[in-house]
This record gives C-alpha cells, structure tokens and sequence, in this order.
C-alpha cells in the first residue's frame, strides 16, 4: 500500500491506496495534483533522513509527504 | 368583612406559592450555571486531549523523517541541525513553531536567526519538518521568504527578537 501524508492542523491526514488498483491511482493522482496546485510541496523519503522534492505523480513511490507553502514569519 | 376574609386567604394562600415559585427559579438558574460550567470542563479536556494528541501526531511524523543522528540530537536537547542544501551552511532547528532556525558560523557558533513556517496552524513537529525539507532541499527559497533575526527568541530572555534589518 502507498501512502500520502498532508500536514494539517489535525498534525496529519493519511490517505493509503493500493498501487494496483487504477482507479485508487486516479484518485490518489488527482489528490496531488489538487495540493501541489494549492501550494503544497510534496517530498519523498530517499534515505535515512534524506528526501527530494517531486514535482509530478509517481504511483510506485510508497511515502509522499506534502507540507503546506513556506511563509516568512 | 367578606372582603378582608377573601384577602387574608387571597393572600395566605399566594404567599407561599410566590415563595415556592422563586425557589424553583433559584433551584433551576443553579442547575443551569452546573450545567453550565461543566459542560465547558468537559470541553476544555476534550480540547486538552485534541491538542496532544495532534502534537503527538506530528513529533511522531518528525521523528520518522529525520536522521537516526538528528533524531539522537532532537530527543537529548530538542534541536537538531541540517545542512544547507544549496550554500553547505549549517542550521540548527530548535523545537518550536516561531523564529526557531539558528544559522551557525563553521565553529558551530550561532549567525542570527531564521522565522519561516508552512502556511496554516500547524503543530510544532511538523512545521520543524517542513524547515528541515525546505534547507534541505531548497534552501534558497525558503531562506528568500524567511525573516532574519538577530537571536533566537528563546534566547532574548522574554523579549521578541527584533528582525536583523531593523538591528542598528
């Protein structure tokens, strides 16, 4: 099962889906387009401690991390 | 006589119902104002426990994203520090929400101090994790929306550190 994690004020929202089934990839591809395009900012883990940024859907990532757009406080 | 009759037991008889009606009344404001209060103790713990539970959430995001050496570090004295993705510049990301990024110096000494945070009440843990991705992996735009402090503002004793541009 892959993961995407959306920071909120709830700490996090969890949304799993099975990367086999095509229409749970639709939705789950949709669901990143709709918060990148809202600002989000979508990491994968790379290594221990270690992450990249994507910019584009990748069904056979396991663990995508969005965090909301950095702001100056 | 019929009618100072009629008054006395008019009024023997409406007196203890006067008296009986403003006890009820008293007996319900009561009811009302217990009712009241506790049902915003019931609130407030409720809230008590949304509050740790999302702030458990999010440091147990943070743990699993950080280093095992920036984890060792965070958990012995609630900072860790990250390397500059683009400069090698090193920063030390204290626990907190506000003005929590230190910038060091190649001696570990501290520079001045960083506020950037992602959009939206977000807990601690997970605004020090969105610090440590964007240095790490953009370091230049995030430090280009941050603001530069002096001091951490733990450090200033109290006092809100004033941004580096308006230190003379």
């Amino acid at each position: 099962m892959a993961i995407q994690i959306v920071m909120d004020r709830m700490g996090d929202t969890r949304h799993t889906f099975d990367a086999g089934d095509r229409i749970a990839v639709e939705k789950a591809k949709k669901r990143f387009m709709e918060l990148t395009e809202a600002g989000f900012t979508a990491a994968v883990r790379t290594g221990p401690g270690e992450q990249r940024i994507i910019r584009s859907f990748d069904p056979s990532v396991e663990e995508t991390l969005f965090h909301p757009r950095l702001v100056g406080g | 006589m019929m009618n100072s009759d009629t008054a006395l037991a008019t009024g023997m008889f409406a007196l203890p119902m006067i008296a009986m009606a403003l006890f009820l009344f008293v007996w319900c404001l009561m009811g009302l104002i217990a009712f009241y209060l506790s049902s915003r103790a019931r609130h407030g713990k409720s809230r008590g426990a949304f509050e740790l539970e999302r702030n458990a959430r999010g440091l147990m995001l943070l743990k699993n994203w950080l280093s095992p050496a920036q984890l060792r570090s965070y958990e012995k004295h609630e900072y860790f520090e990250v390397v500059g993705g683009d400069s090698g510049v090193i920063y030390r990301i204290h626990h907190g929400k506000q003005a929590n990024v230190e910038q060091l110096d190649g001696l570990g000494a501290s520079v001045c101090a960083w506020c950037f945070v992602p959009e939206g009440d977000l807990v601690p843990g997970d605004v020090m994790l969105a610090q440590k991705i964007g240095l790490e992996t953009n370091e230049r735009a995030a430090l280009a929306v941050a603001v530069k402090y002096l001091t951490l503002r733990s450090q200033s004793r109290g006092t809100h550190a004033r941004p580096l541009s308006l230190v003379s």
